[in-house]
């Protein structure tokens, strides 16, 4: 037998074991105490060494506040959705995070205390959630927030739009009426109508339009597609049909026609109808035959020696490398002199008709020229009507000049505002992270002599033409604004620039007087709780339900004090969800209960009887409160931050009620000596046990 | 004491399928009146410093700001809740400047105090829903194979899966009767279902399934030592978990009446929808789950 407590103690064996579980819960319930009122405790501990003068010194304790959600403390939640089409899936995520650390700076910059700020994906769609507690001004943040610059560097784009099936109808159904509307206007034309009138009613060419529709003198290189088909036209008359033109559709009228006569010798100018055989050379352009410039030079002298004009075409379909050569047999047609490279027209122009010229050497290799006829140089006076026809950007919209690149705002460092050297004018120079220099050499390197675009909220506000690839990571925004302008822009860019363009798609906004009401009618809703489920307990189990009650309210202070450190935050339906755990932490105590009395029904005697309940009771605490767990974990796993919070509560508070009601209340009961208990048998029920 | 429930199944059935067909009729006729967080829209709820205004006046003078359907109702006894389809934050902005217009005209030093102010973009509706549809799914199949496993050794004379079954059955049942207790107070109180009607839904759906294991749970334990055949062993076990079944409901459903009672407007019909579902789901954890299970063992053996 032990004889004194101590030996109990460490001899752990039934009532000891009992002591040691007892001590633990007091230990817990002390720690738990000091977290739920630590400010409580603080006052005490001053008090105490201000009543013992300074001799009893509780060391302080660290003040924990709940954390309470908005609609508890009054703020506003706000739900940003992210446009990320552009950027590709790979680096989403790591676009949002940007999105959200510059809301963030935002934000701080805005000074709210405590800014809570998460992303979500939610299916495709990727959301910036920022709360705000106990905010004044909501419109004031949200404009904070939205007015935050985006930054973003484009290139050209060169990708080609496709019309879809519908719009390629509806093309050709512009077309068609734009020539039916030709037609009827080249109808009155040539029926004798005022052709300047007609000009000025319905020409689309503007420029032309003040001068009745003049082209002014042209000759058939100037306008190939109009005026081979006018040549043969008497002056004065309009062609008799429609020219289709890359322009639309026109209605010609040839005003006159002239030789024309070359300004400097006055004399009439020529043109010529030649063909030629060409041998390129390494080193020429365009040539891909591999010979050197010797052995073409050698191959050409020895056509030159076979060839007469009976069998140059011969010649040329067989040896000449033009591409296209063997059908055209070098056929050029007509051609005036400035058409032509200067070596080969100086050469053409001065030989005979019917003749083949020597070797003429020009960037294209070494030629033979047939020169077959040659007249004088006519030009024409034109006027014009044009009907513009659609074409596919017309239908399609314009094709984006720009397209994104991979840099964007968030590989931004630093901005600041510089002078340019030159002219002194205000400039924004930017500095890049690693990453975004790295992009940025890569970005201008592959668009050197081609323009690069800085989009700030969407407009361009620089479009410098890259010169040549730029490493070290900096770059310059020039032009356009004053110093006012310039360092504001730097300041923004500073606090950050979004990545991928936001919109606002939620907004809740609590406000401090609701949250407070809630509250407080949460708190009050707790207490009552709390009262009527212990008056139900007592009143229906007695000792054990009083034990249960005292359990409950240990219940109570630890689940509030995981609420402190873990931290859960509060909302209103977490605090329902933590009331209403209140009243299923009972559920096991209950079950316990009223196992008991069948054990005591039975005829076992109370030690016995208790310890049969709780293990007989056990299996289906377990089992439903862990199906409430996974209830509460899917609610998390799928669900709004609204219902989270409820679920968050309701977890914690069923897996410490299987702890309260299996542990303490268990506890309790060992606790009380079964002796005494048996002798005051109406303590737990009125039913008599049966002997 | 032993009642005889198992016996007079007919009658708890027949209760359960009148009170079940009258929910489904009654969401199918009046269906369910969607909040904000489902339709998207807003709801403002303002608060008035001096005399409350007239819910006519306040339509009469955001005629014109096309809102989409407004409706305007008031609350407490100085406060006006307005919703409207709109919901952009410059259309709020506006209906505030207007309000305020409204009052100062009358009353030169009162004004409104914004309380409350949900935005909901129409996307995030539709997402809530897909949501919500999704956990009920997941808490569905969670609950056949939680309960086959844990039934998995009691075989005889019913397979475990039958056990999942008509507890699935039960809870169908309890869920469908608290969603059409909810298009009836749609229909005549204006009742409106939240994102956290969703969560009142799904716990519903958990306590229900934890109130049948409870009653399973005892059969289980019972029948090994049983002498008497599959109906009468239910009918003790339902018996013996009688008190147990209706004590936690009550204090379940003490801690919820608080929360209706004192726990303010936010949360009151959440509070309300846990009420009527719990209510049901202890009934019918007792009433519907083991006759089901009886009806189930007979109709085998009939076979």
């Amino acid at each position: 037998m032990p004889d004194n407590i101590l030996q109990k103690l460490f001899q752990p064996s039934g009532r000891g074991k009992v002591w040691w579980l007892f001590a633990f819960i007091i230990l817990l319930v002390i720690i738990s105490g000091i977290i739920d009122a630590g400010s409580y405790y603080n006052k005490g501990a001053d008090w105490l060494s201000a009543k013992t003068g300074q001799t009893i010194k509780l060391p302080y304790a660290k003040e924990i506040p709940f954390r309470l959600g908005l609609d508890l403390q009054g703020g506003t939640q706000l739900v940003y959705s992210a446009d990320v089409t552009n950027v590709p899936e790979a680096d989403r995520r790591s676009a949002i995070d940007g999105v959200r650390d510059v809301i963030e700076r935002r934000v701080n910059v805005f000074g709210v205390s405590e800014p809570n700020i998460q992303t979500n994906k939610s299916g495709d769609d990727y959301q910036v959630i920022v709360e705000l507690a106990g905010i004044k001004d909501v419109n004031e943040a949200i404009k904070t927030i939205g007015e935050t610059p985006l930054l973003e560097f484009k290139e050209q784009n060169t990708a080609v739009k496709q019309l879809t099936e519908e719009e390629k109808n509806q093309l050709i159904a512009t077309n068609q009426e734009a020539e039916k509307k030709a037609e009827e206007i080249l109808g009155k034309a040539i029926s004798g109508g005022d052709f300047t009138a007609l000009v000025g009613e319905f020409s689309n060419d503007d420029a032309a339009k003040a001068n009745g529709g003049d082209l002014g003198w042209v000759t058939e290189n100037d306008n190939q597609a109009i005026v081979s088909q006018i040549k043969g036209l008497d002056k004065g008359k309009v062609y008799a049909d429609l020219i289709k033109t890359s322009q639309g559709f026109e209605i010609v009228k040839l005003e006159d026609k002239r030789v024309k006569i070359n300004p400097f010798d006055n004399k009439s100018e020529k043109e010529v109808k030649a063909s030629h055989l060409l041998i390129c050379f390494q080193g020429s352009d365009n040539c891909e035959n591999g010979l050197s410039k010797e052995e073409a030079l050698a191959k050409i002298s020895k056509l030159k020696e076979e060839a007469i004009p009976a069998n140059f075409i011969d010649l040329v379909k067989n040896n000449s490398t033009e591409p296209g050569a063997e059908t055209s047999g070098g056929d050029l047609g007509w051609f005036a002199k400035g058409a032509m490279v200067k070596p080969f027209a100086d050469a053409v122009f001065s030989q005979s008709v019917g003749t083949i010229s020597d070797v003429v050497e020009t960037p294209f290799g070494y030629h033979l020229i047939y020169k077959q006829e040659e007249k004088d140089l006519e030009e024409y006076k034109i006027s014009h009507i044009l009907i513009k026809t659609a074409k596919e950007e017309d239908v399609a919209g314009p094709q984006s000049e720009w397209k994104n690149t991979e840099l964007s705002g968030k590989n931004l460092k630093r901005a600041a505002v510089n002078f340019n050297p030159n002219d002194n004018s205000p400039e924004v120079s930017l500095e890049f992270d690693d990453e975004g220099a790295k992009m940025f050499a890569d970005i201008t390197g592959r668009n050197i002599n081609k323009p690069v675009a800085i989009y700030l909220d969407g407009y361009a506000i620089s479009v410098p033409t890259v010169n040549e690839k730029i490493t070290g990571g900096k770059a310059v925004i020039s032009g356009r604004f004053n110093i006012q302008e310039a360092k504001l822009l730097s300041q923004r860019l500073n606090a950050g620039a979004l990545p991928v363009p936001i919109s606002l798609v939620n907004q809740q906004t609590v406000g401090a007087s609701l949250g407070r009401d809630s509250l407080v009618a949460s708190l009050d809703a707790g207490l009552y709780a709390f009262l009527l489920v212990g008056i139900f307990m007592i009143l229906f189990y007695r000792l054990p339900g009083l034990l249960s009650v005292i359990s409950l309210l240990i219940y109570s202070l630890l689940v509030l004090a995981i609420f402190k450190i873990w931290p859960v935050t509060l909302t209103l339906s977490g605090v329902a969800g933590f009331i209403f755990s209140v009243g299923i932490a009972v559920d096991a105590n209950v079950l316990t209960f009223a196992r008991l009395r069948e054990e005591l029904r039975r005829g076992r005697p109370l030690n016995s009887a208790l310890e049969e309940a709780f293990a007989r009771a056990w299996p289906s605490i377990r089992d439903s409160n862990s199906f409430t767990i996974i209830t509460s974990i899917i609610l998390i796993i799928f669900t709004t931050s609204v219902v989270k919070g409820f679920a968050v509560t309701l977890i914690i508070g069923v897996a410490m009620s299987m702890f309260s009601a299996i542990i303490i209340t268990r506890t309790f009961l060992r606790l009380i000596p079964a002796r005494w208990l048996e002798s005051k048998h109406w303590l737990i029920t009125s039913i008599k046990k049966q002997s | 004491m032993n009642y005889r429930i198992i016996q007079k199944r007919g009658i708890w059935l027949g209760i359960s399928g009148s009170l079940f067909i009258a929910a489904v009729i009654a969401i199918f006729m009046w269906g369910l009146k969607f909040g904000i967080d489902f339709t998207g829209g807003s709801l403002l709820e303002v608060k008035f410093t001096g005399i409350r205004l007239e819910v006519s006046a306040i339509e009469g003078q955001l005629k014109d700001l096309n809102l989409g359907s407004l409706i305007v109702q008031p609350v407490n006894k100085d406060g006006m809740i307005l919703r409207f389809q709109d919901s952009s934050k410059e259309k709020h902005q506006e209906v505030l400047n207007k309000l305020d217009e409204l009052v100062k005209k009358d009353q030169k030093d009162q004004k409104i105090e914004e309380v409350r102010y949900d935005a909901v973009g129409p996307s995030i509706g539709i997402e809530l829903k897909r949501k919500a549809i999704l956990s009920i799914f997941w808490v569905l199949v969670a609950i056949v194979i939680y309960i086959s496993i844990a039934f998995l050794k009691v075989s005889k004379p019913v397979v475990s899966w039958k056990y999942g079954v008509s507890a699935l059955i039960a809870m169908s049942h309890d869920v469908i009767i608290t969603i059409g207790a909810f298009a009836a107070l749609g229909r005549f109180y204006n009742m409106e279902i939240n994102a956290p009607f969703v969560a009142a839904v799904l716990t519903v759906l958990g306590y229900s399934v934890h109130d049948t294991i409870v009653v399973f749970d005892r059969i289980r334990e019972n029948l090994p030592k049983s002498d008497e055949d599959f109906a009468s062993t239910v009918n003790i076990s339902l018996n013996q978990t009688l008190g147990r079944s209706i004590n936690t409901s009550m204090t379940a459903l003490l801690a919820l009446v608080s929360i209706i009672i004192f726990g303010g407007e936010s949360i009151r019909s959440f509070a309300l929808a846990l009420t009527i579902g719990i209510f049901i789901g202890t009934y019918s954890s007792i009433f519907v789950a083991s006759p089901l299970l009886v009806v189930w063992e007979r109709l085998r053996k009939d076979r």
